[in-house]
């Protein structure tokens, strides 16, 4: 039955991309100067009271597009990030959705299965060009089920960031770099009330940098099965190196889901933690509340399996109900353009473009870490499950972080649900 | 009992026997009751039933359906029938027990505390004195200030460096000052009644001191004059007088109960592991971050059957010691 709604959906979207396509030569309104056509896109640019990236948006962008593109006028709709899925999902049940959306990247697979995207893949004769300039990791956020439903918009990812003041404790001169150098710093931190690491949770956000960097995964390659794969030697070691670290109180409480540990974002500057794994827009949060901190960024700790971070962002969507497909490509296009991606940059946002890294590093001297680290950043497990799989890991890892079954028996477990979670697809 | 007691006790009962006494013989006079009809009531009653049929009856209705449903959230998708699935799927689903059981854990610490401490503040606050309705607005205070404020309040309270850790470790020293509240179940709950108990005092109490207008002086007066002291009074007097009141303050409370939903999703956030979940919190989870509406709508018909039964079981205890039926 799910396999059939699968491919009743494909169907449809095949033909609403023939109908679109088909239309666009025959009658769809292209819109002239006098009497435009306008594309609706969401997105949550303004999230957190982030003034910046809406005003470069709408004031630079979106009026250099229209200049380019007489006919077609934009208008961008702010929706702050925590409604914007549910708002999404809703609008997909009314089917009120708008033309374009810049959808977090763990959405998309989950509304492509719903069959309310258009798959970028078949609609763009020159969809393989844009997706070979970005980052694979990035790219690897929008394909489901064989199709790229969107192409990625801005990206970022985690690594490593340290408080000189601990590493001063620790008698270290630079930031560890590996699983031992890490081990060590907590070892040496024993004693000083400084704990060596920090987070909010075992999710596949939170877990999967150290299970990458200790040469594991969570699932084979084919998204078939995750038991024998996430159950491995390697992972087995890699979490039994945080749980030894965890209950040697090296490790914040807060990664366990105590809703009342002190956050990394506070933690780390305060001098409380040493070290937090986090992404580029930490450094606006302290700039304005710890002005005096001087965050120091590294790499994730490398392991048996090397450096390797998560990949996060946004991605550009076309919703299978728009009523200017083709128009809607074209700002599609726009934003892949090296204007588009630098001029976001200064606002936090990091390009997806890989050879525009340099140039992102020139404008934002920070960001040379991030735009390394990803590189080699790795996607979360592309299926719409996404969040049931970070439910699943934080209710199973978290027994064996306090010692009430063997790292083994938790991944174990965890395996077989995933398992079942991979299975629906 | 003395003799002005029992008259008073029975002229009570008279007057309230006179209206189904009134009632009872009920001359034949049916025919003049069958009017033509009359479209005004109904069209008065439209508004509110049909904002009450939109608004409620609907979504519950549509609700029940989707809980037999693998229910696809887009229309043009086809959601496949699964029957009694989802029931039993929640039937042998641990979580769910947990959440259950967390629930019922939270309306017995919760509902008892807040009929208790509403009805004493309610006793202390009747007396008539000049600062009375000053107390009476802190005590409300808390029942009508945002839930969603109160919660990140107890959160920040409850907080490994929180206050309430300070309170019991560096000034009272009753602890050592670092207990995880919000890390383990037991402990997490407690915070979470806390919030639930400190936010509840108010309305139960606003209720009680209506209900104590009501208790007839008489009765209080006559009581002193056979020697009763102040417990009797309470016992035999006050406690009968508002036992109405009694039982629509339970009803509520644990209706309420049954539906706390914002606290523990802000103080916990059913963490961790899900260990401090309860029925809405993990209902929410299944239906709107993991797109299961199905089973999420099986979850919350489960929770509405108990409500009900629960509801009328009260209703039922309370009616038939008082003989009437509460409004």
């Amino acid at each position: 039955m799910k396999r059939s709604t699968r491919l009743g959906s494909a169907a449809a979207i095949a033909a609403a991309v023939a109908i679109a396509v088909a239309g666009c030569s025959a009658g769809e309104p292209a819109g002239t100067e006098d009497d435009p056509i306008t594309l609706t896109f969401w997105g949550s640019y303004g999230n957190g009271g982030n003034s910046a990236q809406q005003e470069v948006l709408n004031e630079t962008l979106i009026p250099s597009f229209e200049a380019s593109h007489p006919g077609i006028q934009v208008e961008y709709v702010d929706v702050p990030y925590d409604d914007l899925l549910q708002k999404l999902t809703t609008s997909a049940a009314g089917d009120a959705l708008p033309d374009l959306v810049r959808a977090d990247l763990g959405w998309v697979p989950r509304f492509a299965d719903l069959g309310v995207l258009v798959p970028l893949s078949q609609a763009m004769d020159d969809f393989q060009e844009f997706a070979d300039a970005t980052y694979p990791g990035v790219l690897a956020t929008n394909l489901y089920d064989g199709e790229y439903y969107g192409l990625p918009l801005d990206t970022n990812t985690r690594v490593l960031i340290t408080n000189q003041a601990a590493l001063d404790a620790a008698g270290m001169d630079a930031p560890p770099a590996t699983f031992e150098e890490f081990e060590a710093m907590a070892g040496a931190l024993e004693g000083t009330g400084i704990t060596a690491f920090a987070d909010g949770g075992l999710g596949a956000w939170n877990i999967m940098p150290w299970i990458w960097s200790g040469g594991g995964d969570i699932a084979s390659e084919d998204l078939s099965t995750s038991t024998g794969v996430l159950n491995s030697d390697e992972n087995i070691a890699t979490i039994q190196m945080l749980v030894d670290l965890y209950q040697a109180g090296q490790i914040s409480t807060g990664i366990t889901g105590n809703s009342g540990a002190t956050s990394t974002s506070e933690g780390l500057p305060g001098g409380q933690y040493a070290s937090i794994l986090d992404g580029p827009w930490m450094n606006g949060i302290w700039e304005s509340d710890f002005p005096d901190f001087a965050p120091i960024y590294s790499p994730v700790p490398a392991g048996p399996g090397g450096s390797v971070s998560v990949v996060g962002g946004e991605d550009i969507v076309l919703t299978a109900s728009s009523k200017h497909q083709e128009a809607a490509l074209e700002f599609i296009r726009f934003t892949q353009s090296e204007e588009f991606q630098l001029a976001l940059v200064p606002t936090g946002q990091l390009t997806v473009i890989q050879e525009l890294g340099p140039k992102q590093v020139e404008l934002v001297p920070y960001y040379s870490v991030f735009t390394d680290q990803l590189e080699t950043a790795k996607n979360r497990l592309a299926i719409t499950g996404g969040a049931e799989v970070d439910g699943i890991l934080n209710t199973e890892l978290t027994p064996a972080f306090e010692g009430t079954v063997s790292v083994e028996e938790a991944l174990t477990r965890a395996a077989e649900q995933i398992d079942a979670v991979l299975a629906k697809g | 009992m003395s003799i002005s007691t029992q008259a008073t006790g029975l002229a009570t009962r008279a007057a309230e026997a006179t209206p189904s006494a009134a009632r009872r013989p009920g001359p034949p006079a049916r025919p003049a009751r069958r009017r033509r009809f009359s479209p005004t009531p109904y069209l008065f009653l439209a508004p509110g039933i049909l904002l009450f049929a939109v608004t409620i009856l609907y979504p519950m209705v549509q609700a029940f359906q989707m809980s037999f449903f693998d229910w696809k959230i887009v229309g043009s998708a086809t959601s496949e029938f699964l029957g009694l699935d989802n029931y039993a799927r929640a039937l042998g689903d641990e979580q769910f027990w947990l959440a259950s059981g967390n629930t019922v854990v939270y309306i017995v610490a919760t509902v008892i505390p807040q009929i208790a401490l509403g009805l004493i503040v309610a006793l202390l606050l009747h007396k008539r004195s000049p600062v009375q309705p000053l107390y009476r607005v802190l005590y409300y205070l808390p029942v009508v200030t945002s839930w969603v404020v109160v919660s990140l309040l107890f959160r920040f309270l409850f907080a490994d460096e929180g206050l309430i850790n300070f309170t019991l470790g560096d000034l009272l020293h009753v602890t050592s000052g670092d207990t995880s509240w919000l890390a383990d179940r037991w402990t997490g709950l407690a915070a979470i009644c806390a919030l639930g108990i400190w936010k509840g005092i108010g309305w139960s109490m606003m209720i009680f001191l209506a209900a104590l207008q009501g208790v007839p002086q008489s009765l209080l007066e006559a009581a002193t004059m056979d020697g009763a002291n102040r417990w009797q009074r309470f016992r035999a007097v006050t406690l009968p007088a508002i036992r109405a009141a009694l039982g629509f303050v339970t009803v509520m409370l644990v209706i309420g109960g049954f539906n706390v939903f914002i606290s523990v999703y802000l103080m916990t956030g059913g963490g961790p592991a899900g260990r401090t979940d309860v029925l809405l919190t993990y209902m929410y989870r299944q239906a709107f971050e993991f797109l299961d509406l199905g089973y999420g709508s099986a979850v919350s018909v489960l929770l509405t059957l108990a409500i009900f039964v629960l509801s009328v079981i009260q209703l039922r205890v309370f009616r038939d010691r008082s003989g009437e039926v509460l409004s």
